[in-house]
């Protein structure tokens, strides 16, 4: 059964030993975001902030999700579940999405705020890292528009910075949904409404950041990773429906063809790249929120961190998709790659093929996020890095298994891209072919592989393996 | 008791010194941002009933040493620009 809210998924993180609550007062400026960071870099339990400088009555969670252990307890799995079966069972709960519930009313309507009450300064949003553009109060979240042409919703995780008591800032890039349908709006010279859901239960956020193909509602993925429907309320001043749990929810238009300078801000991918620059504003029109709201918090930088680790499923399932109909044997993307490399083994089945499975994940919306693409034969585990690397150092030729595409989409996050091609989304992608040639003789060309597994005969294997304690091992 | 601003640029000949422009600038006990009318002037000691106004790049990083700042009037609302890049 999915969790009813943030709050039970707290308390079962606390009664598992996930969690660390924070009485002593912390300051929103900077000291949330140095904790939170130092948690992630330890693997350490999520953390709530039970006080927060100037902010009454607010609280701010951060980490989450930001260790394979609490993804799996988010999903309802015992805690120690290996990471190849978590994100298969993301997959499998993604396969059959359940369509949203319209309710009345929920606890996200606890408090309605609107005019000249509003003020997005109230809820702590953190300075989270030195020398970011400002605070960010949407780092852990999903923004939800409506395309103006049909009934397609996106939720979409968009970082979202305070301007002032009543705007936001934000990066919205092309290559993403949301900055597809403002442009739709813009053209119509129309708002785009919008709804900011802060502080759902685990799986709903999840879903959020999944690169969903166009048309598809993350709304109803969310359904289906809970396995049962998410109950939604409509908002009070747009024509958009939010999860009726959500601890706070920011409602209000895209304003057509303004830009104001928003950023910099350390990112997902361990940099902060992209300079601050014009870019679309959040006119706020309402707030709503549960007494004693929680505000939730990513504060994202080098691996591990909570968007390194949903990544993993999220990511890696749009990229099992789009190789459906290949002899595909398996398909990780590390945690420490922060979704811009993915591990695919194969079997050894025709000549090209590493460039076959290349193509089908650069074809996909990865086409935009993970440049790096590995290759590999069905031996290598493909959830192993140390084996990973081993096929890559022995079996990657230098010049004939290094294959670059040029003149390929990317967005402005990505460290290694010139000033010019973060402003325009210019990236290139890398293919390592780590496979041995279909070409090569298999007892004359191929080396043999030296590992107990290959070079012993079966029954030896046996023989050793059921003596090893008598061995003294 | 004067108050502390900051504002970004890469390009500080950008920002003119000694005559009124209008400039964006962020509250640094609250990073609300700020559209004023203001004077500016890169030496801090010489004007020492003014604000501290400091200097970011636009990855961030902050200069050594702040500039000061006079506020003429608050200029209601954000400061517009014009997209760069691919948007």
């Amino acid at each position: 059964m999915a969790h009813k809210d943030l709050r039970e998924f707290i308390e079962v993180l606390d009664k598992t030993g996930h969690l660390v609550k924070v009485k002593k007062e912390v300051d929103w400026d900077l000291e949330v975001g140095a904790i939170v960071r130092k948690a992630c870099e330890l693997q350490e339990r999520a953390t709530l902030f039970e006080k927060v400088k100037g902010t009454p009555g607010v609280r701010i969670m951060g980490g989450s999700c930001s260790t394979y252990a609490r993804m799996a307890l988010a999903m309802g799995m015992d805690a120690d579940r290996p990471v190849k079966e978590i994100v298969k069972e993301f997959d499998k709960r993604i396969a059959n999405p359940i369509k949203p519930m319209l309710v009345s009313s929920g606890a996200c309507k606890e408090n309605i705020i609107k005019g000249k009450d509003i003020n997005l300064f109230k809820f702590g949003a953190p300075m989270i890292h030195g020398g970011d553009g400002g605070r960010y109060i949407g780092t852990w979240h999903a923004v939800v528009t409506r395309d103006p042409d049909s009934s397609w919703v996106n939720w979409g995780m968009y970082r979202q910075m305070i301007h002032n008591e009543t705007m936001m800032g934000g990066l919205l890039q092309s290559h993403q949904h949301v900055g597809q349908m403002l442009q739709k709006y813009e053209k119509a010279g129309k708002p785009m409404p919008f709804a900011t859901v802060i502080g759902t239960e685990p799986l709903c956020t999840m879903a959020s950041t999944i690169p969903a193909g166009v048309g598809v509602s993350e709304v109803d993925l969310a359904g289906g990773l809970r396995k049962e429907p998410v109950d939604l309320v409509k908002c009070e001043t747009v024509d958009l429906e939010v999860p009726a749990h959500a601890e706070i929810i920011i409602e209000g238009h895209v304003l057509p063809g303004v830009r104001v300078d928003e950023g910099p801000f350390g990112e997902y991918t361990g940099y902060s790249s992209a300079p601050r620059r014009p870019q679309p504003v959040y006119e706020v029109s309402c707030i709503t929120h549960r007494n004693n709201p929680i505000l939730t918090v990513s504060n994202m930088g080098v691996p591990v961190d909570d968007s390194d680790i949903v990544s993993t499923a999220a990511f890696r399932n749009v990229a099992v998709t789009a190789l459906a109909g290949l002899p595909i044997v398996e398909v990780a993307m590390p945690p420490y790659a922060s979704c811009h490399l993915i591990v695919v083994s194969v079997q050894r089945a025709y000549s090209g093929i590493a460039h076959h499975v290349a193509n089908a994940i650069w074809g996909s919306k990865l086409g935009s996020y993970t440049p790096f693409v590995v290759v590999v034969d069905a031996d290598v585990d493909v959830f192993n890095l140390g084996e990973v690397i081993h096929a890559i150092v022995m079996k990657c030729h230098p010049v004939r298994g290094v294959h670059i595409e040029r003149n390929s989409p990317g967005h402005a996050l990505i460290p290694f891209m010139d000033f010019h091609e973060r402003l325009w989304g210019q990236a290139s992608h890398l293919l390592l072919d780590c496979t041995w040639p279909v070409d090569w003789d298999p007892n004359i060309e191929i080396p043999a592989k030296i590992s107990f597994g290959t070079s012993y005969p079966k029954e030896l294997q046996d023989k050793v393996l059921s003596n090893w304690g008598k061995y003294g091992f | 008791m004067a108050r502390e601003y900051d504002t970004f640029t890469d390009d500080i000949s950008t920002i003119k010194e000694g005559v009124e422009i209008t400039i964006a600038i962020r509250e640094t006990d609250i990073y609300r941002t700020r559209v004023v009318k203001a004077i500016v002037s890169s030496s801090k000691k010489a004007l020492p009933d003014w604000d501290t106004l400091w200097l970011r790049y636009n990855l961030g990083p902050l200069r050594p040493e702040p500039w000061s700042i006079k506020i003429l009037a608050d200029v209601p609302g954000l400061l517009i620009k014009k997209a760069i890049g691919d948007q």
